[in-house]
C-alpha cells in the first residue's frame, strides 16, 4: 500500500480550518447545551406535572431520535423557517445545542437526585428559601458528581460534530470527505481526521481530570 | 448467583447470533464464488449511487434507471446475469478497486485521471455540466457564479467544473454526498445554483415544475462521456465493449434511450469518441 504523505500535506491547511471549527463547534455545544441543559433538567425535576411536561417532551424527542435526523431537521427546516436561507454552521451549533441539551439535562437531574434529601432539609430549616438552598447547596455539591458523566457528553459531542459534514459545514470530516472525493483514496483522509479527533479528546479528556482532580475534596 | 449467570448465559448467546450472522454472510459470498465458476451464465457484481434520477436511481427499494436498464441489456448480450447494489459515490471507487464489485454504472464520466486506476469501457452516453437556479435569478452563465455559493455533489465533474472556474476547494463550493441534498440547499436559500449533469437537472427541472427552476447551459463547460467502470485491468472490458457497440447496432440502445428521455440519441458523437 502506498500511503501518499504529500496528499496529507496538501490538504493540512483545510484540515486545520477544519480543526479550528470543529472546537469552535464543539464549545458552542457544550456551552449552550450546557445552560439549556441545566434550564430543561431544573425543569423537568418541578414537582408540578402540568410545568415539568414540556420539558420530559423535550428530552424523549431529544433524546429518542438519531442526531443525524435532527440535524436535517435543524438545517433544511428550521433554520430555512425561521432565517430564510440556510446556514450550515448555524444549524451545527443549534442541532448540537438541542441534542446535548437533553442529555445534560438528565445528567443535572442525577446529580441534583443524588444529593441527600437531608441536605435541602437541614438548608430549608436553616432560613433558606428553595432557591437559594438550591443555588448555595445542592447545586455546588451536585456539580462535583456532575463532572465525569459531564466530561463523556462532552466527548461525544466533539466526535458527532462530524456529522455536520453532511449539511457542508466545514469541519474536519467535511474536508476528509472532499480529499477522499478527490483522490478516491480512503486510509489517507480518514486516518488524518481519526488521529486529529483523538488528538481532540486526549486534550479535552486531560482538562476534564485536571477539573475533577481540582474539585476533590477529600 | 442464579440470575448472574442466566445474564452471562443471555450475553454468550447474543454474540453467538452476531458472530454466527458475520460468519454466514462469509459463506454465501464464498458459495457464489464457487458457483461463478461452474455455472454458464456468470452473475456480475454491479455497484452503483442511486440518487441520480433518471440515470440511476431507488424506485421502492429497486434499483431503476436508464443506465440500469442499459447495463443490462449490455450483459444480456455479452451472457451474463446482474446482481445491481446501490452503495453510494464514494464506495463505487472503493469497491472497483478492490474489485470486490465486477463492474460499475453510475453516470461516471471518462477523465484521465479516473483511468489511472481503473478501465473504462467505450463511451456509453454523452453529457454536459449544467447549472440549476431559481427562476429570475441574475446568474444567466458560469461567468456569474463568481461570488455565489454554489451546491455540487462532492468528487462529481459539476465540483470539477466549479473547482476550475471559482478555485480548488473554493469555501463558497458546498461539497454535498448527492445531488438532491445539493438541489435541496439550494431551495433552502444556502446556494445560489447547483452545477451537475443535464440529464439530471433536466429532470429534476421538469419533475417540479411547481419550483420554477431554470436550466442554464454554459459552453465553457466540455461535453463529458460516461463509461462503465472496471478494475484496472478486467477482462470483462472486451466483452463488453463488444457487446456494447452490439447494443447501440440493433437499435436496443436508441430504444431505451426514447423510453427515459423521449428523444433520439445522438449516436454519431458517440461512435466517433470511440
Amino acid at each position: 500500500m502506498n500511503f501518499r504523505f504529500d496528499l496529507i500535506a496538501e490538504y493540512a491547511p483545510f484540515f486545520l480550518q477544519g480543526t479550528l471549527l470543529t472546537i469552535g463547534l464543539s464549545l458552542a455545544g457544550i456551552l449552550i447545551g450546557t445552560v439549556l441543559g441545566l434550564f430543561i433538567g431544573l425543569g423537568k425535576i418541578v414537582q408540578n406535572k402540568l410545568i415539568a411536561f414540556p420539558f420530559t417532551l423535550y428530552i424523549t424527542f431529544f433524546r429518542g431520535t438519531p442526531l443525524l435526523v435532527q440535524i436535517f431537521l435543524v438545517h433544511f427546516g428550521l433554520v430555512p423557517f425561521l432565517f430564510g436561507e440556510t446556514n450550515a454552521i448555524l444549524a451545527g451549533i443549534v442541532a448540537l445545542s438541542l441534542n446535548s441539551a437533553a442529555y445534560i439535562a438528565e445528567i443535572f437531574r442525577a446529580g441534583i437526585q443524588s444529593i441527600d434529601r437531608g441536605q435541602m432539609e437541614a438548608a430549608r430549616s436553616l432560613g433558606m428559601s428553595n432557591v437559594q438552598a438550591m443555588r448555595h447547596v445542592i447545586l455546588p455539591q451536585a456539580f462535583k458528581r456532575m463532572i465525569p458523566p459531564l466530561g463523556n457528553e462532552f466527548i461525544v459531542l466533539l466526535k458527532d460534530s462530524s456529522l455536520l459534514a453532511v449539511i457542508t459545514a466545514p469541519e474536519i470530516m467535511y474536508w476528509g470527505r472532499a480529499m477522499a472525493g478527490q483522490y478516491y483514496k480512503v486510509w489517507e483522509p480518514y486516518l488524518t481526521a481519526a488521529f486529529i479527533y483523538l488528538i481532540l479528546t486526549i486534550s479535552l479528556t486531560f482538562v476534564l481530570n485536571r477539573l475533577e482532580r481540582r474539585l476533590k475534596t477529600d | 448467583m442464579k440470575k448472574r449467570s442466566m445474564m452471562f448465559l443471555g450475553i454468550v448467546l447474543m454474540l453467538m447470533v452476531i458472530l454466527s450472522a458475520c460468519g454466514s454472510s462469509e459463506e454465501t459470498s464464498g458459495d457464489t464464488a464457487t458457483n461463478k465458476e461452474e455455472e454458464e451464465k456468470k452473475t456480475l457484481r454491479v455497484v452503483t449511487d442511486a440518487a441520480y434520477a433518471p440515470m440511476e436511481y431507488q424506485d421502492k427499494g429497486n434499483v431503476v434507471g436508464f443506465d440500469i436498464d442499459f447495463v443490462k441489456a449490455v450483459a444480456e448480450e455479452a451472457g451474463y446475469e446482474l446482481e445491481i447494489e446501490h452503495v453510494g459515490w464514494d464506495p463505487i471507487f472503493v469497491e472497483i478497486e478492490s474489485k470486490r464489485a465486477d463492474l460499475a454504472v453510475s453516470s461516471i464520466t471518462i477523465n484521465d485521471d479516473r483511468k489511472q486506476t481503473y478501465d473504462f469501457s467505450v463511451p456509453y452516453f454523452q453529457s454536459t455540466n449544467k447549472i440549476l437556479v431559481p427562476d429570475g435569478s441574475d446568474i444567466k452563465s458560469a461567468e456569474d457564479l463568481k461570488g455565489k455559493k454554489v451546491a455540487v455533489q462532492n468528487g462529481t465533474t459539476g465540483q470539477a467544473a466549479m473547482d476550475a472556474l471559482l478555485g480548488k476547494n473554493h469555501e463558497d463550493i458546498k461539497k454535498f454526498d448527492d445531488n438532491n441534498l445539493a438541489i435541496m440547499e439550494m431551495e433552502s436559500g444556502g446556494a445560489a445554483a447547483v452545477v451537475a449533469d443535464n440529464v439530471v437537472v433536466e429532470e429534476y427541472a421538469k419533475n417540479n415544475a411547481d419550483k420554477n427552476l431554470t436550466v442554464i447551459e454554459d459552453e465553457t463547460f466540455d461535453s463529458e462521456f460516461y463509461g462503465l467502470l472496471f478494475p484496472k485491468g478486467s477482462e470483462l472490458v472486451e466483452e463488453f465493449n463488444t457487446a456494447l457497440n452490439a447494443v447501440i447496432d440493433n437499435g436496443k440502445y436508441e430504444e431505451i434511450y426514447q423510453e427515459w428521455f423521449g428523444s433520439e440519441p445522438n449516436i454519431d458523437i458517440l461512435k466517433e469518441q470511440q
